[in-house]
């Protein structure tokens, strides 16, 4: 049958209340498409472009046909959050926001994928999205003798859901506590007291969740007397910096790169071992084109002897590709060929180098996993880990 | 108390949907000082002047105010009319309760108390108003036009014909702006060089345009019908009145840079004419780049070929004075820098040119001689990608406004490439075609139809090099399909922005912008060409983005502004100005650096400051600055302002 229009005014009103903004503005030139990682994956089109008409048409998750609901579903939760189309759209539309509104309705129905109702559950129900028991939060931490947190130090360092459970992260946040023990920082870290920073639920449409892990570090931090905190996640740096403010935060958030850039800068932090590999970065989309840092994670790998920094030429700073794991994507089970992270490891592996270099938890667990089957001899580190071994 | 009469006007429902005009009428009656109050639905109509005309008649007025619009719409319209009952003009006054009362305000129940203010305000204050006449001041019958492209030249020579001198400035060492970079020009595809020189060779012999190339105007004082210009002529090491233009400097000179007239797609010399139609063709050295100048005195090999002894390394910029009656700019437009596209490689790629860089290709006069060649190895492109809207109609980042020109020059552009290379395609990227303008859309649709020129709604997000092609990323919006398009050469149609020139020009002159640093029109629609300066008129893309027939309609719309001020002896300005109190003024001068417009002088004898008329703008800074009183605004005195303070905020 064929399909007519129409245009569903209940719908759009639903989605305009949930933060769908800017839609009038698009003049649909598509840039924010060709611009989109999934652009790059061959057997996926995204057509990006559509969302902001399909919104103001109230045309967004309305079908009455089961499979192609599924289908919209599917199509919603392929946005990455990566905010290159932001970044690119030449009206500055937030088509990560507009689908986030379409999200928040699908939550609420529970009409979402199942992988990611288990992950919002886990981190409602213990604060992190591996359910994990919270009293392992700070095992990381056992054998480096971080101390908890008290008021009268300078710093919280915060690890992220990620570091603090996952194995392969908990060295880079040994590595980052052990720079900050020589460097000879005040820190601490809150262990089994902080929450996830409830940046993938906001992310996935599950705002509630998101409220209650937001307030109750919040809590946490102000009756700990935090005022100053370092994080490994761009993600936690950006949720912190950018959201926590508007549910009453008072405190100033670093990411580790910003930090550690400065006290390579000032002298209290030498690298004098050399490091003779060919190492290129990979511009973690929240940190980069988010929050606009491009230079102190290269200012950290600049620093270390017999570093070859290299770039992706076409393709770094804020064209750089997402990774894929934003915004759910970590735990979005897509077909093997149908993945961005795929364009993105090819793009880094051809440049030649020996070591990826990141400055984010999803990116190297989405590295990490993906090398595992694929025939590289290429690493990933994080910056920190890079830094530690030359100190 | 002046018999006074207070006027309200509904302006349609302009103001009448925000404020209680009866109610309105009632109070401002009650107002002891007022005569009669009359309202009607548009005071600027006939019959609305009439009931003016008639009451002031009726009631022997002698104090008029017209509660309405802006002054800057209809003082004069009103002032017109009670004039021509004998009544002084300046005893008609406006208060405006559509701008700043109906049309800001929703509630009926705020603005219409504010309206009444308002008028009680104006109602007070000019029943202390003085009988005033216009200033007159003698005119300069002679005009400057800064910037000779093809705005300046029409202007120039409007002017000229008419009898009149007028003297044309130029930055470049030759006139003929960018439309002499152009090949040919849509939608009639006429040789722009052939179109244009004509006019430069009249412009650059005609007895009354005193030419200035590589010159640029240093400083303006004055005012509307007597400003005084101060011109540095660039040195140009060549003494022009010995050379004949020969060329033979050129050949011989060994130094090769990126040539600007050229778009930086070819070279030319250190010591140069920018193209072989320059008007004037004489040469003029480079003196960043000639080796002289560069290794103290070293080569000079020109100053040895000219048999003519015309190369003067010791020449210094020189400056000229002079007065003019009206000054019109037309300073042109620059393209934005592609550099800033690295999404497009444009920062790093030889072959992702501009729009313009195009023309040059294409011009038969131009590095590769009409041929289009791709900058990186001179090989014909077999597919040509046009982009349009680079860094136009995209507030985020670049500029928000279209830049007007760029859908008919892409579809010029794919002609003459198909035109060239009939085997090869041409495709164009788009978001909309606009095809606004005579022959515009019939010459887009023969363009497509005749030259089968694919045209891609969408706009590519990377071009992307692989191997020697390049490869435009997009999305085809229409058949919604991704396209990822191999090419071999790619055009930008990069946004036209107002020149670097133009914006310390508006800085020295004090000459509004607008936000996007485009000299602002004082009326968008009614009077497009004059800016917002008295005196200063706007020709070309200095005001906006504008093809070639607008920029010439526009120049000589200007130049037409310019000889109505030069058909009268004299001009009438506002005596609406400051003066001083001699026997209140205690010669303190702290007036004189504060005035913006050099309008107030110490006189010695008296040792008190007076005010040059002619140059006094009424702008108010002196009489903040005066510690005494002295100084007061014609019609809008101390007295007069605390009459309408007590009117605005109650007694």
């Amino acid at each position: 049958m064929k399909k007519i229009e129409e245009i569903n005014d209940e719908i759009r009103e639903v989605l305009l209340e949930e933060g769908a903004e800017g839609i009038y503005k698009c003049y649909q030139c598509g840039k924010c498409t060709s611009i989109c990682p999934w652009y790059q994956v061959d057997l996926y089109d995204f057509p990006v472009y559509r969302f902001s008409l399909e919104t103001a048409m109230g045309m967004v998750a309305s079908s009455e046909d089961k499979n192609e609901l599924a289908q919209e579903i599917d199509k919603i939760y392929r946005c990455v959050g990566c905010e290159a189309c932001v970044d690119q759209c030449p009206h500055g539309i937030d088509t990560p926001k507009i689908l986030r509104a379409a999200k928040r309705l699908l939550v609420d129905f529970g009409s979402y994928p199942e992988t990611l109702k288990s992950t919002v559950q886990k981190i409602k129900n213990v604060g992190n999205p591996f359910g994990e028991p919270i009293e392992n939060r700070a095992d990381w931490a056992k054998e480096s003798g971080v101390p908890q947190f008290q008021e009268e130090m300078d710093y919280l360092f915060f690890p992220c859901c990620l570091p603090a459970y996952d194995p392969r992260n908990q060295k880079v946040a040994r590595a980052t506590a052990g720079i900050l023990q020589q460097a000879e920082i005040s820190f601490g870290i809150l262990g089994t007291k902080e929450h996830c920073c409830g940046e993938v639920v906001r992310r996935i449409g599950a705002e509630q969740v998101f409220t209650q892990v937001c307030k109750a570090n919040i809590k946490e931090f102000t009756t700990s007397g935090v005022t100053k905190v370092l994080v490994s996640s761009p993600h936690c740096f950006t949720t912190f910096k950018n959201e926590y403010p508007e549910f009453g935060a008072d405190f100033e958030t670093l990411h580790i790169t910003q930090f550690l850039s400065k006290l390579i800068d000032e002298g209290a932090i030498k690298p004098a071992k050399e490091f003779n590999k060919k190492v290129v970065y990979h511009d973690p989309c929240t940190l980069g084109r988010k929050n606009g840092i491009y230079e102190e994670p290269r200012n950290i790998l600049k620093s270390i002897p017999g570093l070859e920094l290299l770039e992706v030429e076409d393709f770094n700073r804020n064209l750089s590709v997402c990774c894929g794991a934003g915004s759910g994507g970590l735990w979005m089970e897509w077909d093997k060929d149908e993945r961005i992270v795929n364009v993105r490891l090819k793009q880094l592996i051809d440049t030649g180098a020996d070591i990826i270099a990141v400055a984010c938890p999803y990116c190297l667990q989405m590295f990490e996993e993906t090398l595992k089957s694929m025939n590289s001899e290429i690493q990933v580190m994080d910056v920190t880990e890079i830094l530690y071994e030359a100190l | 108390m002046k018999k006074t009469g207070v006027f309200v006007c509904h302006c349609g429902k302009n103001i009448s949907s925000t404020v209680n005009i009866d109610q309105v009428v009632e109070e401002i009656g009650k107002n002891p000082n007022v005569t009669v109050c009359r309202d009607y639905k548009y005071m600027c109509s006939e019959p609305g002047q009439n009931l003016i005309t008639e009451t002031i008649k009726e009631n022997k007025l002698e104090r008029v105010v017209v509660a309405c619009c802006t002054p800057s719409l209809h003082e004069e319209t009103f002032r017109k009319a009670a004039e021509s009952t004998g009544m002084n003009r300046y005893f008609l006054e406006i208060a405006n309760i559509r701008e700043q009362c109906s049309w800001v305000h929703s509630d009926m129940n705020k603005a219409t108390p504010k309206a009444i203010s308002l008028i009680n305000s104006v109602v007070g204050k000019i029943n202390l108003n003085n009988s005033l006449e216009p200033i007159k001041v003698p005119v300069t019958q002679k005009a400057l036009v800064i910037g000779g492209g093809i705005a300046g030249i029409q202007a120039a020579l409007d002017i000229a014909n008419s009898g009149y001198k007028v003297t044309l400035v130029e930055k470049n060492p030759s006139i003929g702006g960018h439309m002499a970079q152009l090949s040919e020009t849509f939608p009639t595809l006429d040789c722009s060089q052939c179109i244009l020189t004509p006019k430069m060779v009249e412009a650059g012999k005609h007895e009354n345009i005193e030419l200035l190339t590589y010159s640029e105007v240093e400083d303006v004082s004055g005012n509307i019908g007597n400003f005084k210009v101060k011109i540095r002529r660039k040195a140009a090491y060549v003494d022009h009145d010995k050379c004949t233009g020969c060329g033979d400097c050129t050949e011989k000179c060994p130094t090769k840079v990126l040539s600007e007239f050229d778009e930086g797609l070819g070279k030319r010399k250190a010591i140069y004419s920018p193209f072989p139609q320059a008007v004037p063709n004489k040469p003029v050295i480079d003196k960043d780049n000639c080796l002289y100048f560069r290794f103290n005195g070293k080569c000079g090999i020109c100053q040895k070929t000219c048999l003519l002894e015309a190369i003067d390394f010791t020449q210094q910029d020189r400056f000229i004075e002079d007065e003019f009656g009206a000054i019109i700019l037309a300073t042109g437009y620059d393209t934005y820098p592609k550099e800033k596209f690295r999404e497009y490689g444009a920062d790093k790629y030889l072959d992702v040119i501009t729009g313009l860089q195009f023309e040059r290709m294409v011009s038969a006069s131009g590095p590769t001689e009409g041929e289009i060649l791709r900058p990186s190895d001179q090989k014909i492109p077999k597919r040509v990608a046009f982009i349009s809207c680079v860094g136009s109609r995209d507030p985020e980042h670049h500029m928000p406004y279209c830049s007007k020109i760029c859908c008919m020059y892409n579809a010029k552009h794919a002609h003459l490439y198909k035109h060239q290379v009939p085997d090869g395609e041409a495709i164009v990227f788009t978001i909309d075609v606009r095809t606004a303008g005579k022959g515009y859309e019939e010459f887009f649709t023969r363009i497509k139809d005749h030259d089968n020129v694919l045209y891609v709604r969408g706009k590519p997000a990377r071009v992307i090099k692989k191997g020697d092609k390049l490869v435009v990323w997009s999305y085809n919006t229409l058949t919604g399909r991704q396209l990822k398009l191999e090419v071999d050469m790619v055009v930008l149609a990069t946004a036209i922005v107002p020149t670097a020139e133009a914006v310390v020009l508006s800085n020295k002159l004090r000459i509004q912008t607008d936000e996007n640093g485009f000299f602002s029109e004082i009326h968008p629609k009614l009077r497009p060409v004059e800016s917002m300066v008295p005196g200063f008129l706007l020709a070309g893309c200095c005001h906006s983005p504008k093809d070639i027939p607008d920029t010439v309609a526009q120049a000589s719309a200007a130049a037409s502004k310019a000889l109505q001020m030069f058909s009268q002896p004299e001009l009438s300005l506002d005596p609406q100005i400051a003066f001083v109190d001699p026997d209140v003024c205690s010669g303190c001068k702290l007036c004189v650096p504060v005035c913006p417009y050099e309008a107030r002088i110490f006189n010695e004898k008296k040792r008190i400051v007076e005010v040059k008329e002619a140059l006094c703008v009424g702008c108010g800074s002196c009489i903040t600055a005066c510690p005494s009183g002295a100084t007061q605004q014609k019609n809008l005195q101390d007295l007069q302002m605390a009459t309408m303070m007590e009117a605005l905020l109650g007694s």
